[in-house]
């Protein structure tokens, strides 16, 4: 008969062995659930000076940077379940398209970053998710979002920008190129533009909700107020581009730099 | 007697100048010969409407017009003798180059106003910059207005408002019938949106029944309208 006290030493060391074993199984479950939950992509692609990315996710953030690279860089993390991603690469055209992909399937959040030659036009769009593009001068910057999410757009120099959402910010940084076309269009959030004080662009921005419309170093003799200050217009240095900000429930502010 | 023979006697068939033998070959050639018969028949026709429509072709004043006639014969002969000269009348005969511009004049009123109706119709009168309303309108444009021949801004407004209503329908019905399928987080981020424009849609509706003559409030429901309508087309997609 084992004596009571190498019994308590036994159970002891039993203990432990049983607490060890269980700690290993739940890591390894706990990791291998992770790693069956998020996928990744990624493919290059060779690209001229003049490409043009259109990336139509449905779920997910979107990261678009310019690079000194003649080379489109995809690169997405896919949470489960993971999406189907078939990019077509069309004579000067990289074409995603996460809808058309995937029609008719449930699929997790795809979170891109791709990286383009920085001259490329850009024009991306997603159901629900954030956007940012930074580092682009070219002739096209567009991002919309269908429901909510920020869109940050920095370091841009495009003759033509658009950026829509319907709920969340957006901020804008950049160059005002000559004769070029800018629109900013928010349902609910706030709508920051950092441009050069030399801008030349007139200007119309509407708030008809908050009249929270601030001019900052840009207000001078040339801008009016309309509809008791829901809309304000404005023309400075000559006023050769176009700035069109709405937005319906939140503020506008201009920063000049 | 052959059907050339018979054509050239004919005409003097008609006017009873043949001779007995030949009026009777012409008369038995016609019998059997179907083109000639038919000839004789069209210049029957034409002969009778000559005699039945001869006094439509005399002139309206026949008087006077034999009176002018005779002046001029005389005016040859003997210098005339100075007459009356006859009181002026206005006359309503066109020249080429009236003609013409009047065909201008109505070719340009018609092009502008199809322009401009067309531009109406096709086009939403809304330029770069800010929605047309009645202060950008054009004098011209205003005139065409009260004549209604084109549309007013808050007649364009309404029109476009009722299109975008059809349109939310159609699609409201497939969001419906897809919401099923989305994930709660869809769900959710949809409800939240839509939420938003509604409120936006109230607020500027509230303020249209106040004063219906506010083009800023009328511009932005028309905005709000078009966001719930891409909305609700790219929800549906899912």
């Amino acid at each position: 008969m084992m004596p009571l006290r190498q019994k308590k030493v036994f159970c002891r060391q039993a203990a432990v062995k049983t607490t060890m074993l269980l700690s290993v199984v739940f890591f390894f479950a706990l990791f291998s659930g992770e790693a069956s939950a998020q996928k990744r992509f990624s493919k290059n692609y060779p690209a001229g000076q003049n490409v043009r990315l259109r990336l139509m996710n449905r779920t997910g953030t979107v990261t678009v940077e310019g690079w000194n690279k003649a080379q489109i860089n995809i690169s997405a993390e896919l949470e489960a379940p993971a999406a189907n991603i078939v990019p077509q690469n069309l004579s000067g055209l990289i074409d995603i398209n996460l809808l058309r992909d995937n029609q008719g399937r449930e699929i997790g959040n795809v979170n891109f970053t791709i990286r383009v030659p920085y001259t490329s036009m850009v024009d991306i769009e997603t159901r629900i998710g954030n956007l940012s593009v930074t580092n682009i001068r070219s002739a096209l910057v567009r991002a919309h979002i269908t429901s909510e999410g920020a869109i940050t757009l920095t370091n841009i120099e495009a003759t033509n920008v658009a950026a829509e959402n319907t709920i969340g910010d957006i901020f804008f940084d950049g160059e005002i190129k000559e004769g070029g076309t800018y629109r900013f269009s928010s349902s609910k959030g706030n709508i920051a533009l950092r441009i050069p004080f030399s801008a030349s662009f007139k200007m119309v921005a509407t708030a008809p909700s908050t009249r929270n419309i601030s001019l900052g170093s840009f207000a001078n003799s040339d801008t009016n107020y309309l509809g008791d200050g829901r809309r304000v217009l404005g023309k400075f240095n000559g006023g050769s581009a176009s700035i069109t900000v709405t937005n319906q429930r939140g503020a506008i502010a201009f920063l000049g730099r | 007697m052959n059907c050339s023979d018979c054509k050239e006697l004919i005409g003097a068939l008609m006017d009873n100048e043949l001779e007995q033998t030949q009026a009777t070959s012409v008369r038995e050639h016609l019998a059997f010969c179907a083109e000639c018969a038919v000839v004789c028949e069209d210049l029957t026709s034409i002969f009778d409407a000559c005699k039945n429509g001869a006094s439509d072709i005399v002139p309206p004043n026949s008087k006077a017009l034999w009176l002018r006639i005779n002046n001029m014969i005389e005016s040859d002969v003997k210098p005339a003798p100075a007459l009356p000269e006859p009181p002026v009348t206005r006359s309503w005969g066109i020249s080429i180059l009236r003609f013409s511009a009047a065909v201008l004049v109505i070719a340009v009123i018609s092009s502008t106003v199809t322009y401009f109706a067309l531009r109406n119709y096709i086009q939403p009168p809304t330029d770069d910059f800010t929605s047309r309303s009645a202060a950008t309108q054009t004098t011209f444009e205003k005139v065409l207005s009260k004549i209604g021949l084109v549309e007013t801004p808050q007649q364009a407004r309404e029109r476009r408002l009722k299109e975008r209503e059809a349109a939310i329908e159609y699609w409201n019905a497939r969001v419906q019938a897809r919401r099923a399928q989305w994930d709660r987080v869809t769900r959710e981020a949809f409800d939240r949106n839509l939420q938003v424009i509604e409120e936006s849609v109230t607020d500027y509706t509230t303020l249209l029944r106040h004063d219906p003559e506010d083009e800023l409030s009328g511009e932005m429901l028309d905005a709000v309208m078009n966001d719930k309508m891409n909305l609700l087309r790219d929800f549906a997609d899912l």
